[in-house]
């Protein structure tokens, strides 16, 4: 029976005299679904609110990055742009010179990250998933725990093992406590994924005679793939985020740093150039929105779709 | 000589003996059925064969060799699980090809083989297709083809059907047989449906907890039941048992007294029954309508009419359940008294310990 005649048949049910159901719309939605017009406008008058909350502080700062710098600090203050441009995006390259290097410092310290963690948090995963082996419960207790510790509570210890190694003002000084402090959530993100893989399928491979590096590679690994990804944007975000600090304290080489701290070259001894700082933050965020959209692409849900019969 | 035999195998996890003792010859070519309820241990044990599961004391032998520490693909066996199994991003093709692929065999040898198995199972059609496009029983049979390709000596099935509609189980069932008369290879199939034992097998290993209650024929488990778990577990439905006390046993007559249903006299050559407590068994299949050689008067509680049978539940005096199976569609009624009777030949007897009495 199809929706529409269920629906049809209720409707009967329901009024005695018989009301042809005229009004209602033909809509392939579940009942369970549906909503008056008044339902609807209070969930949209949500999400309007909600996203203003969000978006604000990013529309106001692409407004200031349009508009002169003088525009800045009058009264009234106008919100909207008087005379914008766009000249902002094309005077912070020469008023800060190193800023394409900046905007790849980042770029690269957060690759890197998203390489390594992915690259150990794999096989980590894949282990804590399917072996039982002794201590892996505490291990993961202990994931937790590190998880609890913000990196910068262990800035200073960290400061003075970098600078007992020599590594201050090193990209290396960067980049590895980045990784070491995503890796413990993006294995417990991971391991629940893959927890969800059925077991059965290490088992028919096995019986076939795969070994286990061999059933990662052709099963678990596709598998798993929108989880990876998962941990991939995520950790490339959170490294994102978090070279700031790590940038600030571990290093003080301009060529080295990354956006966030470079930034800090548009403060002048007299006057701050908020219009293009703004336009360069919206620059900096710019290369982080294409490889979220490349690896969207992968987010394939379902695809453990017939494996085995639920 | 047997092609997989098992001698004394046992298995515990941690303190508790899920399998406890099993001895088994496996002929080359039988098609060997463990039945059992769930728990019984009939999966472990034959994921024990496999390989998936370590052995705890014990010997299992392939083709003469001790498999015990061999990993699956070293024992020539290939399984088919419950849940098929299939690995859903590949197509048809390589879930087929897989273990081929494992054995790194060449591109025209995987094909020749894969179309093979495909068209045993009909499946060339689809060969492209992903499991999630593929119905429950085209799922079953690409994970047959994964087993057929490896051209294994023992074939293991794991409940293959027990996911599959009603229709559909007894077209693969007939399909499984068929391929079974094709291949000549020996299989082991797992299952707790008794009408797939009763059957596909050539023999029916009956477990319980952990232990092998009776292992035969098909109709050997039917009409020689070796005690009451077997009798109880093979049929539908479930044999009639009634509680009796032996009167006599003279070396050719028991006579066992049924209380209110009075005595019963009972071929057996058995002497040792003497005085002790007993069970009579009577399948609901084999009693008639109207007296006959023994006689249960009793009113139906139940009446099921289903065309081809008509079904009576009624409790006797004793207070057991007692079920009357009758052909076609004789004037019974709920609530209203009859009699019923059976052929004395027809009867089991089981001593206090259970065991059949001859």
């Amino acid at each position: 029976m199809s929706d529409v005649a269920r629906t049809t048949e209720i409707a009967a049910v329901d009024s005695p005299a018989i009301v042809k159901p005229k009004a209602r719309r033909r809509t392939a939605r579940a009942m369970i679904d549906r909503y008056q017009w008044y339902e609807v406008a209070a969930i949209y008058l949500g999400i309007a609110v909600f996203l203003f909350f969000v978006l604000a502080p990013f529309i106001e700062g692409f407004l200031v990055s349009l508009k002169p710098l003088a525009q800045l600090f009058s009264t009234p203050y106008s919100f909207i742009p008087k005379n914008g441009s766009f000249d902002a995006y094309f005077n912070m390259w020469t008023s800060v010179p190193m800023l394409g290097m900046h905007i790849f410092n980042s770029f690269f310290i957060s690759s890197v990250v998203t390489l390594i963690v992915v690259v150990i948090v794999v096989p980590a995963a894949y282990a804590f998933a399917r072996f039982n082996f002794a201590g892996a419960g505490m291990l993961l207790g202990l994931f937790l725990a590190v998880n609890m510790f913000s990196g910068a509570v262990l800035l200073i210890p960290l400061f003075r093992l970098m600078r007992a190694m020599g590594l201050l003002n090193t990209y290396f000084a960067m980049i590895v406590p980045g990784a070491a402090f995503l890796i413990p959530s993006s294995i417990w993100l991971l391991r629940t994924y893959m927890l969800r893989i059925p077991r059965e399928l290490d088992e028919a491979a096995w019986v076939d005679g795969a070994s286990r590096l061999y059933t990662l590679r052709r099963v678990i690994l596709p598998l798993a793939m929108p989880g990876i990804v998962v941990v991939a944007i995520m950790t490339f975000i959170g490294a994102y985020a978090q070279q700031f600090i790590f940038a600030l304290t571990f290093n003080s080489k301009t060529e080295f740093m990354p956006l966030p701290v470079g930034l800090f070259a548009f403060f002048g001894k007299q006057e701050v150039q908020w219009n293009e700082l703004m336009a360069a933050s919206f620059v900096g965020i710019l290369p982080v929105m294409i490889v979220i959209i490349f690896l969207q692409r992968y987010l394939v849900a379902g695809l453990t779709a017939g494996a085995v019969k639920q | 000589m047997s092609q997989l035999s098992l001698k004394r195998l046992e298995k515990s996890f941690n303190d508790s003996r899920i399998i406890k003792g099993i001895d088994l010859e496996v002929a080359e070519g039988e098609f060997v059925v463990f039945v059992g309820p769930s728990g019984c241990g009939k999966s472990t044990l034959l994921r024990m064969i496999a390989g998936l599961e370590d052995v705890t004391e014990g010997q299992i032998e392939i083709s003469g060799k001790v498999v015990n520490d061999l990993p699956p693909v070293q024992r020539g066996i290939a399984m088919v699980f419950q849940s098929y199994a299939l690995y859903p991003h590949m197509t048809v093709y390589e879930n087929i090809a897989f273990p081929l692929r494992v054995e790194k065999l060449p591109q025209d040898e995987v094909d020749r083989r894969v179309s093979a198995a495909a068209k045993v199972l009909q499946l060339e059609p689809r060969l492209k297709h992903r499991p999630g496009q593929l119905s429950g029983g085209q799922r079953q049979r690409v994970a047959i083809g994964r087993a057929i390709v490896r051209q294994p000596k023992i074939f293991l099935f794991d409940e293959p059907l027990s996911n599959l509609d009603a229709a559909l189980r007894s077209e693969m069932r007939i399909e499984l047989m068929e391929l079974h008369k094709r291949l000549g290879s020996t299989m082991i199939y797992v299952t707790h449906d008794q009408i797939e034992a009763m059957t596909m097998a050539d023999k029916i290993v009956v477990l319980n907890a952990g232990e092998i209650s009776q292992v035969g024929s098909p109709l050997d488990l039917y009409h020689k039941p070796d005690n009451l778990f077997v009798a109880g577990f093979i049929g539908s439905p479930k044999m009639n048992f009634i509680n009796g006390k032996v009167r006599s046993a003279d070396g050719s007559t028991v006579t066992v007294d049924l209380g209110k249903l009075g005595v019963l006299s009972l071929p057996r050559t058995s002497t040792a029954v003497a005085g002790q407590d007993v069970t009579v068994g009577i399948r609901p299949e084999h009693m008639q309508l109207g007296s006959g050689e023994f006689t249960i008067s009793t009113t139906p509680n139940i009446v099921e009419h289903l065309g081809i049978h008509t079904i009576s539940y009624s409790t006797l005096p004793g207070g057991e359940n007692f079920i009357g199976l009758f052909e076609g569609n004789p004037t019974i009624e709920d609530g209203k008294a009859l009699d019923m009777s059976f052929a004395i030949a027809d009867a089991h007897l089981f001593d206090s310990r259970g065991l059949a009495v001859y």
